[in-house]
């Protein structure tokens, strides 16, 4: 409530809306995010090591204690209120396996649910690539997430969330690494890399001459570099499974119906294999039935001999 | 969620309500006709009918099975369960939303026509019973659309127990899973919604450092091209190559905004890895490197093990074959040696004495060499020496040993020095030969070497 107060009070943001993309000075809007960082309860090591990752790659994150409940997510709202938070990242474990991670712009912004999969933590990944902590990144989304509405939104997100806002309190000056997303396969591959300033290499006549011409002027030795890539993790791969309409709550506007529950892969593993057990224990039992017909069984009756019986013919 | 979840999974009952009471419209239709839209006491009868039918085609054992011949027996039993079902429903949340009241609203529908969209709900109400509560979000949306519906809630609370004895069955889990579930894509939506949390990224407008996203120019999928997604060089190449777009275009455009872009190397803060991490890391690699370079030396030695082998046995045969050729070479060279010391000693004298003949014959056994050294021998044919070494020639050979003018008169063995006896030559040897009036004389050698020395 204090938040809306404040933002009713003052007299210069007149086209202040509701995610608080609230202007510095009149005129020019200031790019203003808050990201509260917070899991459920029973997350494996691995999850919260990305819930880590992640927030220490963001300078403009809170990270909070493990969220209760599971079920009253629309709590969140007040959480993130209570913490000058417009963005929420929520980590839903399910199951001690599942992770489902949920964006959401908190007022009254939408809500994407996403179900995580092959994460891999900085930790783990033993990438040689480094950056500052708290640097700002360069965000490089796919020419696919423009195509598409929900993509659209989901873009919208990444950048308020990922994107560390310009002046930051805790964000250094420099730009040393990317964050890429890419939609392959109906998926979002987040992948997080190291700029390096490396000697540009010189094969091209055309490069030749820019170099000439670099040298000339007064700033050549900048020019002289190419950038190259180095990993620096985490690295994980997000499903969009739902878009609601509000914060953690209101009519769905978007549904992946690509999107399988962990729970049906699982029951479908596990029913394919019930299967073939049933299968052999089917035919062990016709087996079995077969031969008590035959008289064949110890414990079965003995075939009864009617007249055109083989043994009554030719005895 | 797990509002949501409750409401789907009454939406599932009433579908499977629907569903089991579609079969007795069908079988009966007679019957179902002529009865008035139908009280709930009424609703009920029809239900434990619905449900005997249903078993009974779980049993498959009585194919005759009819609503008219149902036992009361299994009459109570219904009823039973119709009270555990109840029960159960109770247990369960009631759920609060505005959907469930939008659905008790459209109740209003008569009877006659719910039971001719029934027929039609048939398949999809099976489909429905399999689906996992956790995911059967869309049928909320189903609701909504259908404003007709209107499974009322008694029906609802009878029949959640046929849904669960439905849903245990193989094949309707079979079915479950080829099923088509209608999405959701609310475009509008999503673009108002977008609209409304959008940041102004307008490329003149804004400057670029504000949001710092680069869009690609194509898509992964597309850079990507035939590669499967499992292939994972070709699938992080991709990444990188769009992120490397990404660095070079935002390096651009921060330059020319006069933003700083490279971090000076002697600008030093805490990075997102810690200096632990990153000692570990290069340990790491370090480690990898030696393994390698460790495995490809043994690999290396363990091949030449291999190959030396073989290489060490040639060179030993080829030893063995040189050392015969130069014995059998030694060999003739004595046997030829012998034939010419015996037919012309003067001749070959200073040949011998340096082994001129061994040499060349080691050196260069070409046929001219040997011709030119059987002719040294005193320019006679071969046949004449071979003749001469046996039948003997040049005089007796008796006395040979003796001595004789020549020999008498040869001094070369004399010795001045020694012939003078001096006290002093050797200490221990003075003392030691008290009668040698000559003094200290060599003991005398053998035969050979004396003649050796005598040629000098």
């Amino acid at each position: 409530m204090a938040a809306v107060y404040k933002t009713l009070s003052k007299p210069s943001e007149k086209d202040a809306d509701g995610d608080k993309n609230g202007s510095g000075t009149p005129g020019a809007k200031r790019n203003k995010q808050k990201v509260l960082i917070l899991s459920s309860r029973g997350v494996t090591y691995r999850h919260r090591h990305l819930l880590n990752d992640l927030a220490a790659m963001l300078p403009h994150s809170r990270k909070d204690v493990k969220f209760d409940s599971k079920s009253k997510l629309y709590q969140l709202n007040e959480l993130a209120e209570l913490y000058n938070c417009n963005n929420v990242m929520f980590f839903e474990a399910r199951k001690g396996k599942d992770l489902y991670i949920w964006f959401s712009k908190v007022p009254n912004g939408p809500t994407v649910k996403f179900h995580a999969q092959n994460l891999h933590t900085m930790e783990e990944l033993h990438f040689t690539g480094n950056c500052l902590k708290g640097s700002r990144p360069v965000l490089s989304f796919d020419l696919a997430f423009e195509q598409e509405p929900h993509l659209k939104v989901i873009k919208e997100l990444f950048l308020h969330m990922f994107g560390v806002p310009q002046g930051a309190r805790k964000s250094k000056p420099f730009i040393d690494h990317v964050m890429g997303f890419s939609v392959v396969d109906g998926k979002i591959w987040i992948r997080n890399y190291e700029v390096r300033e490396v000697e540009k290499t010189k094969g091209e006549g055309e490069d030749e001459n820019e170099a000439d011409k670099a040298r000339k002027t007064k700033a050549g030795s900048e020019k002289e570099t190419d950038v190259s890539l180095v990993e620096i993790g985490p690295r994980f791969v997000l499903t969009p499974i739902v878009i609601q309409e509000g914060a953690f709550g209101g009519p769905i506007i978007y549904e992946n119906k690509r999107f399988v529950s962990p729970n049906q892969v699982r029951s479908d593993l596990r029913r394919s294999k019930a299967r073939r057990h049933n299968a052999r224990a089917e035919q062990q039992r016709d087996h079995l039935a077969k031969r008590g017909n035959l008289g064949l069984l110890p414990s079965g009756a003995a075939k009864t001999v009617d007249a055109l019986d083989t043994r009554a013919v030719f005895a | 969620m797990g509002k949501k979840k409750t409401i789907s999974r009454v939406e599932g009952a009433s579908k499977e309500k629907k569903n089991v009471k579609a079969k007795p419209v069908k079988q009966k239709a007679d019957k179902k006709k002529t009865t008035p839209p139908a009280p709930v006491a009424d609703e009920m009868e029809v239900d434990k009918v619905a449900d005997d039918e249903w078993e009974d085609e779980d049993d498959g054992a009585d194919a005759d099975a009819d609503a008219s011949t149902v036992p009361p027996r299994s009459a109570n039993k219904k009823d039973k369960k119709q009270k555990k079902t109840k029960t159960s429903k109770q247990q369960t949340p009631v759920p609060p939303a505005a959907e469930a009241d939008e659905q008790d609203d459209d109740d209003s529908g008569s009877d006659d026509d719910e039971d001719n969209e029934m027929i039609g709900y048939d398949n999809h109400g099976i489909d429905l019973a399999g689906i996992d509560d956790s995911d059967s979000d869309s049928e909320l949306e189903k609701e909504d659309k259908d404003g007709q519906d209107n499974g009322n809630d008694s029906e609802d609370e009878i029949d959640v127990d046929d849904l669960s004895i439905s849903g245990s069955e193989d094949g309707e889990n079979m079915r479950a899973l080829t099923r088509i579930r209608e999405t959701i894509n609310n475009k509008d939506a999503l673009l108002a919604s977008l609209k409304r949390i959008a940041l102004d990224v307008t490329p003149g407008v804004v400057p670029f450092a504000v949001h710092q996203s680069v869009v690609a120019p194509t898509t992964t999928q597309s850079t990507m091209g035939d590669a499967a997604v499992d292939d994972d060089l070709a699938r992080e190449l991709a990444f990188m190559n769009q992120a490397m777009g990404a660095a070079r275009t935002a390096r651009a455009l921060l330059r020319k905004e006069g933003v700083p872009f490279t971090r000076p190397v002697d600008y030093f803060a805490e990075t997102l890895r810690s200096d632990a991490t990153m000692e570990l890391v290069k340990a790491k690699m370090v480690e990898e490197a030696t393994a390698k370079k460790a495995s490809a030396e043994a690999r290396k030695l363990r091949d030449l093990k291999k190959f030396g082998k073989q290489v060490q046995v040639a060179k030993q045969q080829e030893r063995a074959k040189e050392k015969r050729e130069v014995l059998s070479k030694i060999d003739q060279l004595k046997k030829k040696r012998k034939e010419g010391a015996s037919a012309a000693l003067g001749a070959n004298e200073t040949e011998d004495m340096f082994d001129v003949a061994v040499d060349n014959e080691l050196g260069d056994s070409s046929k001219g060499n040997k011709r030119s050294a059987g002719g040294d021998s005193g320019g006679r044919p071969n046949k004449r020496v071979k003749k001469d070494t046996k039948f003997g020639y040049g005089g007796k050979k008796r006395h040979a040993k003796s001595g004789d003018a020549t020999s008498s008169g040869d001094l070369s063995t004399f010795s001045a020095k020694r012939m003078k006896s001096t006290s002093g030559g050797r200490p221990g040897g003075a003392g030691g030969k008290p009668g040698g009036g000559g003094g200290h004389k060599a003991p005398r050698l053998g035969k050979s070497r004396r003649k050796a020395a005598g040629r000098k």
